[in-house]
C-alpha cells in the first residue's frame, strides 16, 4: 500500500503526470482517502504555478547595455568587412 | 515570467537579426537573456556567467546565419551557452554536481511517522492563485530570497523547466543532466519553495 511519505517522494512526477497509469492510479486511490495528501499535492501544485509567475534572476540593466555595445560594435565590424567583400 | 517572444512572431525576428537590425538585437538580448543566464549560473559563478552570455550574443551575429529554425530560438541560444559553459570547464577541469538520491528535503522527511504516515501534515491550504499569492510583495520578496539561496543546480532546472517553459528533454540536453536527476532537482526545488510558503502563511515571516 501507498503511504503518505511515499506519495510525497512521487508528488512532482504526479503533478507533471510523469507516473506510470498504475502508480498513477495508487496515488488516485490515496488521495481519495488522505485529506492531508490532498492539501499536500494542491499546496504543492499551488507552489509550482508560483514559480511560473515569479520572474527571478533577471539581468540588470548594466549587463544589457554592454550586451548592446558589444552588439552594435561587432555589427559594425561585420558590415565593414561584408563591404570590403564586395 | 518567460518574456521570450512568441513563436509567430519569432520568424520576423530572426530575419530581423539575420539583416543586422540593431533594434531587433535589443529586443532579443531583452527577451532572451534572462533564460541565457539561467543556464550560465548552472555552470559557473554570476560573474563568469555574465561574461559567457555577453561572448555568445557576439557569437549570435555570425552563427544566426546558420541558425535553421529545427529548435525555437530560445533552445538554439541556450545550447550555445551551455556549450560555451562545458568548454570553459573542461579548460579548467571544474566538475559539475548533479546527483541526488534522496527524493525528500530532510525538513519534510521529519514530518512522517514510521509507519510512513503524517505526523505533521500540511495545516493550511495555499490561495489557488499563484497571482493572487503573487500580489503579496513580501511573499514575493521571500520567494527571491529562497531561490537565490537555492543550489545553483536546483535552480537552473527550476527556471529553465518552470520559468522558461523548456521541455524537460531540452532541460536535460541543455543542462546534461539525467532525466531521473532532473526529475530530483524539481521535486527539491519545489519542495523547498512548499515549506517557505508553508512557514510564510503560518507566520507572515519569511
Ligand atoms: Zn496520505
Amino acid at each position: 500500500m501507498l503511504m503518505c511519505r511515499d506519495l510525497a517522494e512521487i508528488a512532482s512526477d504526479y503533478i507533471d503526470g510523469e507516473l506510470s497509469a498504475r502508480q498513477n492510479l495508487s496515488v488516485k486511490m490515496h488521495l481519495m482517502m488522505c485529506q492531508d495528501c490532498r492539501t499536500f499535492i494542491g499546496n504543492l501544485r499551488a507552489s509550482t504555478r508560483l514559480m511560473q509567475a515569479h520572474s527571478s534572476g533577471h539581468p540588470d540593466e548594466e549587463l544589457l547595455r554592454r550586451i548592446d555595445e558589444r552588439i552594435s560594435e561587432a555589427l559594425k565590424t561585420r558590415r565593414t568587412r561584408d563591404n570590403d567583400e564586395e | 515570467m518567460d518574456t521570450a517572444v512568441h513563436p509567430d512572431i519569432e520568424g520576423s525576428l530572426i530575419e530581423a537579426l539575420k539583416q543586422g537590425d540593431s533594434t531587433a538585437y535589443k529586443k532579443a538580448v531583452r527577451g532572451y537573456s534572462p533564460g541565457m543566464l539561467a543556464v550560465a549560473r548552472f555552470y559557473l559563478d554570476h560573474s563568469s556567467a555574465e561574461e559567457i552570455v555577453q561572448d555568445c550574443w557576439v557569437t549570435v551575429i555570425d552563427a544566426i546565419h546558420k541558425f535553421e529554425g529545427r529548435s525555437g530560438l530560445k533552445t538554439w541560444l541556450h545550447r550555445i551557452v551551455a556549450n560555451r559553459c562545458k568548454n570553459k570547464l573542461r579548460s579548467s577541469k571544474r566538475e559539475v554536481a548533479t546527483d541526488f538520491s534522496e527524493g525528500l528535503e530532510p525538513e519534510l522527511a521529519e514530518r512522517f511517522n514510521a509507519t510512513g504516515r503524517w505526523d505533521v501534515p500540511p495545516k493550511l491550504k495555499f490561495h489557488e492563485s499563484a497571482d493572487t499569492l503573487m500580489e503579496n510583495g513580501a511573499l514575493s520578496d521571500c520567494l527571491d530570497k529562497h531561490l537565490s539561496a537555492l543550489p545553483e543546480t536546483q535552480r537552473s532546472a527550476l527556471m529553465l523547466y518552470e520559468a522558461h517553459q523548456h521541455k524537460s528533454e531540452d532541460v536535460c540536453n541543455i543542462l546534461d543532466v539525467s532525466a531521473s536527476n532532473l526529475r530530483v532537482l524539481l521535486h527539491r526545488a519545489r519542495q523547498k519553495i512548499f515549506l517557505m510558503v508553508e512557514t510564510f502563511q503560518e507566520t507572515g515571516e519569511c
